[in-house]
């Protein structure tokens, strides 16, 4: 056993934490109040590597396995959250699909422009009418001829507004049931028949930016389907799975990031003649966050590592990522708490994360459906 | 030619740390490399993408096996290969001249750039007393420098102002804050980095004995007198003041 993050990773750590507190965090503001992610940072993130992380060497990227992708996660996860939110839906859900089952030539028409940052990625599943229960989407993809005409509409995309390419789920065939679902790769820009709807106006995770995504009559090359035909529900899925260890990585990062501000805070101010931080309800707070990150970590670490080493991780991957944010949620309490008024104005980052950070325990799987996944695992 | 960067391992700005057993302990503090050593870095790729003819930039740190992430550092950032000449002895920077001139002449390397002053304990000294081993000009507290065939220009703070040099290589050069701006090394770097050549080397061959023996160590403690003068009354506050400044902390006349 070895809990220590092999050399290279601590320096990518490192390296995108301080591309994150020093290049990111002084436009933070500016991103929070233009809802937009300057393009300079975004040029800074692509030449640090960020949107190549899940992409292997030959197409361009860095590579990483599970273990160091999740790394750069918790990394990403101290900075702002809705700039972490664009790379994650890009380098997460956005990516694997593709990298995970596309063929040599699709993946040489996008992986190297995803990997330099000019095509950015999203990956569409849900519609308003199935969030939750996704297995039953109804957008339809029927081959015509050598394309497939979608139809349908998906709500909640993150990137979508920005999207060069988009991983989309619909039906192929609705006689299959739920193994009647394929995956197509989707250019929003340049398919007659997709239209990208308003930007939707979140509470958090300001800059990243989330949309519907209508198809009427939206004609996709079959050369664009992604794996085979039919490829179910459970493979659609497991573009997820993978996606939900990430999500746990973040949330440890953004809870070590209130820790800090936390201890720094409790350190400096004064009250009744001395620092906050002599006060054992204080202390408390802070061993309580601590617990919860430690707890976080050591689960992401053993997850990325199972993945790396091609075990089944559909259970423990949701429950790492239904504790890691149900912990964050806590952890932000406790840390706009310690921080008092100052923790609910809008010049401290502690106001943001708490903003921010919810919405991790709703995307890739509310925490109840992670409970369900758990559940009936535990009873197959 | 080739450039010589000299690379130490320090506790991070933030860092804290302890003392056990009359030394500085610094276990569990977070260590980077040294910022002023960074700028020698940074300095070599970029005499290098500026079109000087640099054949090869190495990098070179003694101490323990923990340094070797200082090193990966400069091989991320673009260094070519690096030496570590690994050792738990704390060298001096007198005896780590010694080390440095050697492994310049035995790189045949013409070029030294190390940082102007230590992060950590704050000496000024390797520089010179690197370029006083091999009889090579110094050029202290660099602000800029340009390379055109074996001759080295640029300016550097002296005692009276800002002198622009001329010296023919081979010759030592220290960074200071200003000289450049850092880069970051990037995550396709970082991974480039792990399969460059990072050479280890043993003391022993060097006879670089350190000659200052540490004897104790503190943690210098800041007391505060927290003194309040009363403000209601602006102009007897004041005169409170001035003579409290000059009378007890004896910092004015
Ligand atoms: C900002 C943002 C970005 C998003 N980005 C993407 C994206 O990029 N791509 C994408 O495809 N989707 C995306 N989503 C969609 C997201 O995954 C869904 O919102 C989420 O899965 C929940 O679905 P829903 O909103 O329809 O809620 P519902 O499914 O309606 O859930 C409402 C409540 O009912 C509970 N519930 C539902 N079913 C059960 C059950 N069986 N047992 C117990 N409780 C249950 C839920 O847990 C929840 O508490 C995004 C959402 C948001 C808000």
């Amino acid at each position: 056993m070895n809990f220590t993050l092999p050399e290279d990773l601590r320096e990518m750590q490192a390296a995108v934490r301080g591309f994150m507190l020093e290049v990111v965090e002084a436009r933070a503001r500016e991103i929070e109040d233009t809802n937009r992610v300057p393009p300079e940072l975004l040029r800074g993130a692509a030449e640090l590597g960020l949107f190549g992380l899940s992409i292997p060497e030959e197409y361009g990227g860095v590579g990483l396995g599970a273990l160091g992708r999740c790394a750069v996660y918790e990394a990403l996860g101290q900075g702002h959250m809705g700039f972490g939110g664009v790379i994650s839906a890009h380098a997460s859900i956005g990516t694997s699909g593709l990298v995970r089952l596309g063929t040599e030539e699709q993946k040489r028409r996008f992986l190297p422009r995803m990997a330099s940052g000019e095509c950015i990625a999203g990956f569409a599943i849900t519609e308003p009418s199935s969030g939750s229960d996704a297995a039953n989407i109804r957008t339809r993809a029927e081959r015509r001829g050598d394309v497939y005409v979608l139809n349908g509409t998906k709500h909640y995309i993150s990137n979508a507004p920005v999207a060069g390419l988009l991983t989309v789920i619909a039906v192929t065939d609705p006689a299959r049931g739920t193994r009647g679902m394929s995956a197509f790769l989707v250019e929003p820009g340049r398919t007659p028949g997709v239209t990208i709807g308003k930007i939707d106006e979140k509470m958090g995770q300001k800059g990243s930016l989330s949309a519907e995504v209508i198809f009427e009559d939206a004609e996709v090359p079959a050369a664009n389907l992604l794996g085979p035909e039919h490829l179910g529900y459970r493979e659609a899925l497991g573009i997820l799975t993978n996606g939900r260890v990430g999500i746990a990585a973040r949330a440890t990062g953004a809870m070590q990031r209130l820790l800090d501000l936390s201890v720094a805070h409790a350190k400096t101010r004064e009250q009744f003649g001395q620092p906050i931080a002599e006060f054992q309800a204080v202390q408390f707070m802070l061993a309580e966050m601590e617990v919860a990150i430690q707890t976080s970590r050591l689960l992401w670490q053993k997850v990325a590592w199972m993945v790396d080493e091609g075990q089944d991780v559909r259970r423990m991957a949701s429950v790492a990522k239904l504790y890691a944010t149900e912990m964050l949620s806590q952890v932000a309490d406790k840390a706009v708490q310690v921080a008092g008024g100052m923790g609910y104005m809008k010049d401290s980052p502690v106001e943001r994360y708490y903003r921010d950070q919810r919405l991790l325990r709703i995307y890739e799987g509310t925490s109840e459906i992670q409970k369900l996944i758990i559940a009936r695992d535990l009873l197959a | 030619m080739k450039i010589l960067t000299l690379v130490r391992q320090v506790p991070d700005a933030e860092a804290r740390v302890k003392i056990s057993g009359g030394q500085v302990d610094l276990e569990g503090a977070t260590l980077v490399m040294d910022g002023m050593d960074e700028y020698g870095v940074e300095e070599a790729l970029r005499l290098r993408e500026g079109g000087a003819a640099v054949e090869e930039i190495v990098a070179l740190a003694t101490g323990p096996k923990r340094v070797e992430d200082a090193l990966r550092t400069a091989l991320a950032m673009g260094v070519d290969r690096a030496i570590h000449v690994e050792t738990d002895q704390a060298l001096d920077p007198i005896a780590l001249s010694r080390v440095v001139a050697q492994v310049a002449q035995a790189e045949g390397v013409s070029l030294i750039l190390v940082g102007g002053q230590e992060a950590d304990w704050d000496s000024q000294a390797l520089g010179a007393a690197t370029a006083e081993r091999l009889g090579w000009p110094q050029l202290t507290w660099t602000n800029e420098l340009a390379l055109e065939g074996d001759t080295l220009t640029g300016r550097h703070d002296v005692d009276d102002g800002n002198e622009s040099f001329r010296v023919p290589l081979p010759a030592v050069v220290t960074t200071q804050q200003g000289l450049n701006e850092p880069r970051y090394p990037t995550l396709p770097n970082i991974m480039k980095a792990k399969k460059k050549e990072l050479r280890k080397d043993t003391l022993d061959a060097y006879g670089a004995a350190p000659t200052v023996r540490v004897v104790g160590s503190d943690i210098q403690t800041r007391a505060r007198l927290n003194k309040m003068i009363d403000g209601k009354d602006p102009q007897a506050a004041a005169a409170e003041l001035l003579d409290l400044l000059r009378n007890e902390a004896k910092v004015i006349a």
